[in-house]
């Protein structure tokens, strides 16, 4: 069968448990230049003869897949993040744009976002020629998928203390949770600007089948991260553990009894009151 | 008053000591320094605040000046007001403070960026 025709895909996972923390943290992970340039070429001018804006067909072209869709180290954070023999993307979107654009793009979430703790797919974006920051790349607030918005209600905001350009070379790719916030940047150089971007799905319950690290500690863990700068405090952080406990198959231990228990960042002498019961433990603590 | 202001006030009060005044000039200066021929316009600035305190930091910012919409400086540190007090200061009026019935919305969620504040200027 080629690699074009197949519908679901498995591989190595590449992500550490800290790696997977740090996606629940942030809500987006950059891979930065990991295409080759022949491909980012090929994939550019395949654009160039498709400039619409969901040219799918590339989606049946094997360098395409081969290359980008099931790269190792894309292909691996994907596996990592929805289990084992994920869903490959059946529809390929392009933010293509000629530059320069003076304006700046409106902040947003995408249409039929679904808040919750869960993350049964993935919208991930390619760049397949340099982007920098006179290219306008999109701008996304980390942390973000983590506070709830309408993109009705987002048209009053406009600079954003956090938010960054995903400035990056060509044969960058990087994954996202759905609703983070996001928009188009400023560009002030000549030329066209491709950002591709496709989705990945679960099929299968989540584990913590990655590259599980033996001295990770879920009590001492920081599951705090930007989006705790938006937000009351705390609640990111317990949104956090929550995330992470599901990706581990764990939910059903989760937990939070509020005050100084776990999942609450502090400097303890004994597991933290709450810490949900069955989660491992390192392996040099004794228990 | 305005730098526009204080040259038409200066010219009239120049003309005056030269008893070049007239009543034509004198009727021109007052309508310009009453702006009756240009309406002043108003400015308006969005500022979201960590907190509902006029003094806590702002984390987001949008400003409305000359009909044009504004971004900050791309480095938040650069922004015009690192607090709503500080535009206050600046001559910025508060029309609308952060509504409290948000807080009656759900214990757990959080929506929007911070506490928002608006303000306005006319010039």
């Amino acid at each position: 069968m080629r690699i074009s025709e197949r519908k679901t895909y498995d591989c190595e996972p590449t992500m550490t448990d800290t790696q997977v923390l740090e996606f629940c943290k942030n809500g987006y992970l950059m891979l930065e230049g990991v295409v080759p340039d022949d491909v980012n070429r090929r994939a550019t001018k395949y654009c160039d003869q498709h400039s619409n804006m969901e040219p799918s067909g590339i989606l049946m072209e094997d360098w395409f897949v081969e290359n980008v869709i099931v790269h190792p180290e894309a292909a691996g954070a994907v596996r990592s993040l929805l289990g084992a023999n994920f869903h490959l993307p059946i529809l390929m979107s392009n933010h293509r744009v000629q530059c320069p654009i003076q304006t700046v793009g409106g902040w947003h979430v995408d249409g039929n976002y679904h808040y919750t703790h869960e993350l049964n797919f993935l919208q991930v974006f390619y760049y397949p020629q340099d982007t920098p920051i006179e290219m306008g790349p999109t701008q996304i607030v980390p942390g973000t998928h983590l506070v709830r918005n309408k993109a009705r209600f987002m048209g009053h905001l406009a600079s954003i203390k956090g938010a960054i350009p995903t400035t990056a070379p060509a044969g960058s790719i990087f994954l996202t949770v759905y609703h983070i916030w996001h928009r188009r940047g400023p560009s002030t150089a000549s030329g066209i600007r491709n950002l591709l971007k496709y989705f990945y799905w679960r099929t299968t319950p989540p584990q913590r089948d990655w590259v599980t690290e033996p001295d990770f500690d879920f009590a001492t863990a920081q599951y705090t991260g930007p989006g705790g700068a938006y937000v009351e405090q705390f609640r990111d952080t317990i949104k956090v553990s929550e995330m992470f406990l599901w990706l581990c198959g764990r939910h059903k231990s989760f937990q939070n009894l509020g005050g100084q228990s776990w999942p609450l960042p502090a400097d303890r002498n004994d597991l933290p009151y709450g810490f949900p019961a069955g989660l491992p433990q390192p392996q040099s603590v004794e228990l | 008053m305005t730098e526009t202001q204080k040259e038409t006030m200066e010219t009239l009060v120049t003309e005056l000591q030269q008893g070049a005044l007239t009543e034509a000039s004198l009727r021109k200066g007052i309508v310009d320094i009453a702006g009756a021929d240009s309406p002043k316009r108003q400015d308006v600035l969005y500022l979201q605040a960590v907190t509902t305190s006029p003094g806590a930091a702002v984390v987001g910012m949008l400003l409305v000046e000359d009909g044009e919409l504004r971004e900050g400086p791309p480095n938040s540190e650069d922004w015009p007001y690192q607090t709503v007090i500080e535009a206050v200061r600046d001559g910025w009026r508060i029309i609308s403070f952060p509504n409290m019935a948000l807080l009656a919305v759900d214990e757990k969620e959080f929506y929007g960026l911070g506490a928002e504040f608006i303000l306005e200027r006319w010039r």
